[in-house]
């Protein structure tokens, strides 16, 4: 029996995971996956105490630091999690393991565009990570449909390798941090067509032009190689929703300011539940609140001291 | 031992973990970086007909698109 598994192996998943191994808790990290949504970012550049780190490398950090406080860590996906009296009983494909509780940090998924050819092209010009499949459309017309923060970032990395870049938005005006504005303000591969909606993606063995609902300079077609899809993100909490775990309209799992969802003894943190916020300073806090209120519900007469610096 | 290629591209996450697994169970592969070496690109595209990475091909097997572990670890028979 563990006193806790995580769900997810993220910086969220990793963060509960190192505390709650500081706290001697019986931890099992469970992921399909390491690494999660932070190593598809490069550099990273408002992570507190590094004043640029790639994804990957703060993803290891942290599950280094994790590990040595004896979490265990299993690369398995979770098929089924079911609910008992005082336990908790988590199936893989040829295991299943008990936990006193569970805390659900499983991240999100793509949002998709839901457009003719975007699943027929789907890694033959339709992608959705520029930092890993950016760099095969050297000197290419790349475009990139979303008007975020992240989308323009994606923007300015594929502005690296492609010849030209659009930015394709449904709104007036791209939503970006001021820095990031600047950037692509300066950019001159980067051309952004606003007010504007991607209706198909068209091709014959791979990607050659989209159709638009508007006209670009007097037609709706758009010719290009590449469409990098940065439309945001959809939770993935429809393991949680089997055993009753609450989820807003997003389909994000509701917690409250202690991580706890509407079932005793289940916690989530990270991207999957419903903050405004998602970064991954936030996601390892949550994780780090969510560890601490594990560690409340199964010794209730040992409350922690924050103030100790034991190491 | 059946040849082992990788293809990749410097920056792409999945590529590095799929190098780093095929390190720590030491399986020699060919590196292929698909960003710079047109000629590898064009055999990419050739043996998947798609431009997504990483794409591992171990002689023998279909080519694995992505860091798929069991799909990996099959091919290889470890």
């Amino acid at each position: 029996m563990y006193d806790l598994i995580i769900i997810g192996g993220g910086v969220a998943g990793l963060s509960a995971a190192l505390y709650a191994g500081r706290f001697k808790l019986k931890t099992l990290v469970i992921a399909e996956k390491l690494g999660g949504t932070i190593i598809l970012t490069g550099d990273i550049s408002n992570y507190p105490g590094f004043k640029k780190i790639t994804g990957m490398e703060l993803f290891d950090k942290i599950k280094e630091h994790a590990v040595s406080y004896n979490v265990e860590i299993k690369e398995e996906k979770v098929e089924k999690v079911k609910k008992y009296e005082t336990f908790f009983e988590i199936s893989v494909k040829d295991n299943v393991y008990k936990t006193k509780t569970i805390i659900f940090a499983t991240g999100t998924d793509w949002r998709k565009l839901n457009v003719p050819g975007e699943k027929e092209f789907a890694n033959k010009g339709v992608h959705y990570c520029a930092l890993c499949d950016g760099a095969l459309y050297k000197n290419k017309i790349i475009g990139v449909v979303g008007g975020s923060d992240s989308a323009a970032k994606e923007a300015l990395l594929l502005a690296e390798y492609g010849k030209k870049v659009y930015i394709i938005y449904r709104k007036e005006k791209i939503r970006a941090e001021p820095i990031n504005l600047k950037r692509i303000e300066q950019n001159k591969k980067i051309e952004i067509i606003n007010n504007t909606n991607t209706k198909e993606i068209k091709g014959n063995k791979f990607v050659t032009h989209i159709i638009l609902d508007n006209p670009y300079k007097g037609s709706k077609e758009l010719k290009l190689d590449a469409l990098f899809i940065e439309i945001g993100h959809t939770p993935i909490s429809n393991l949680a929703e089997t055993m009753g775990v609450k989820t807003n309209e997003k389909g994000e799992i509701i917690v409250d300011k202690d991580s706890k969802t509407n079932i005793k003894g289940v916690f989530a943190c990270g991207d999957v539940v419903n903050s405004k916020f998602k970064q991954a300073i936030t996601g390892v806090a949550e994780g780090v609140i969510a560890a601490y209120n594990v560690y409340q519900y199964i010794n209730k007469e040992l409350p922690i001291c924050g103030c100790s610096e034991d190491k | 031992m059946a040849k082992v290629i990788v293809y990749s591209t410097p920056t792409c996450p999945w590529c590095h973990k799929v190098k780093d697994f095929l390190k720590q169970n030491k399986i020699k592969f060919e590196d292929k970086n698909v960003a710079e070496d047109e000629a590898a690109k064009e055999e990419m595209m050739e043996k998947t007909g798609q431009m997504g990475v990483p794409v591992i091909v171990v002689e023998g097997h279909e080519p694995i698109i992505g860091f798929d572990v069991e799909a990996i670890k099959a091919a290889l028979g470890i």
